[in-house]
């Protein structure tokens, strides 16, 4: 999670949220969130579970 | 109920202490969904007011501002994370209760650095970025 504030932080043209799920289960449902820490971006999930920096930098630019 | 046990609030005003620029944490009530069964009695708005003026009061650094239905928060409650008030990007859709507590302290924490803290080759390639990206992460408090 905090990867994605630290890359928020980082540029102006980075936005990061974080989502807790089981509050908005409408949401969740809709993005297919049945693991989590799950990854979307652009509203297109994309991943579930952690990854180290180059690999999250990787899949966020990919 | 104590937001933090002792030893984890001493940790936090030490961390809050550390800052290089206020932090202001805009918490953001409106209509809420309904949670997911299980999620408890739980009023989040009231809740998320506490946990945020909570940790307003372990740092001087750290403010906080409630306000109702602000324009740019599409889910209820939310807190924005603001480096010098100033809006970054960075949002808790939610609670941040339980371990994801530690999310929001974080967060605080990296916004008060004045530096970005990621690897020369993540700032690097953000710098080329020619396009906005938004970065969504789905967590649950356990």
């Amino acid at each position: 999670m905090l990867l994605a504030f630290r890359f928020a932080l980082a540029s102006e043209r980075v936005s990061g949220t974080a989502i807790e799920a089981n509050e908005f289960p409408q949401l969740s449902q809709e993005l297919g969130v049945w693991a989590v820490p799950r990854i979307v971006v652009d509203g297109e999930p994309r991943w579930d579970g952690a990854v180290p920096e180059p690999e999250f930098l990787r899949r966020v630019l990919s | 109920m104590a937001l933090l046990r002792a030893e984890e609030e001493a940790k936090v005003r030490e961390w809050f202490a550390e800052l290089e620029r206020p932090v202001e944490l805009l918490v953001a009530i409106g209509p809420e969904e309904t949670p997911r069964t299980g999620a408890g009695d739980v009023d989040f708005g009231a809740e998320m007011v506490r946990v945020c003026e909570g940790l307003a009061e372990l740092g001087e650094g750290v403010t906080c501002r409630i306000e109702q239905e602000p324009e740019g928060f599409p889910r209820f409650p939310a807190v924005s994370i603001r480096p010098d008030g100033r809006d970054a990007g960075v949002r808790y859709d939610g609670l941040p209760w339980g371990y994801e507590l530690g999310s929001l302290v974080g967060a605080i924490v990296e916004a008060g650095r004045e530096e970005p803290t990621l690897r020369p080759d993540s700032l690097a390639a953000l710098e080329q970025l020619d396009r906005d990206l938004a970065l969504e992460v789905f967590v649950t408090p356990t």
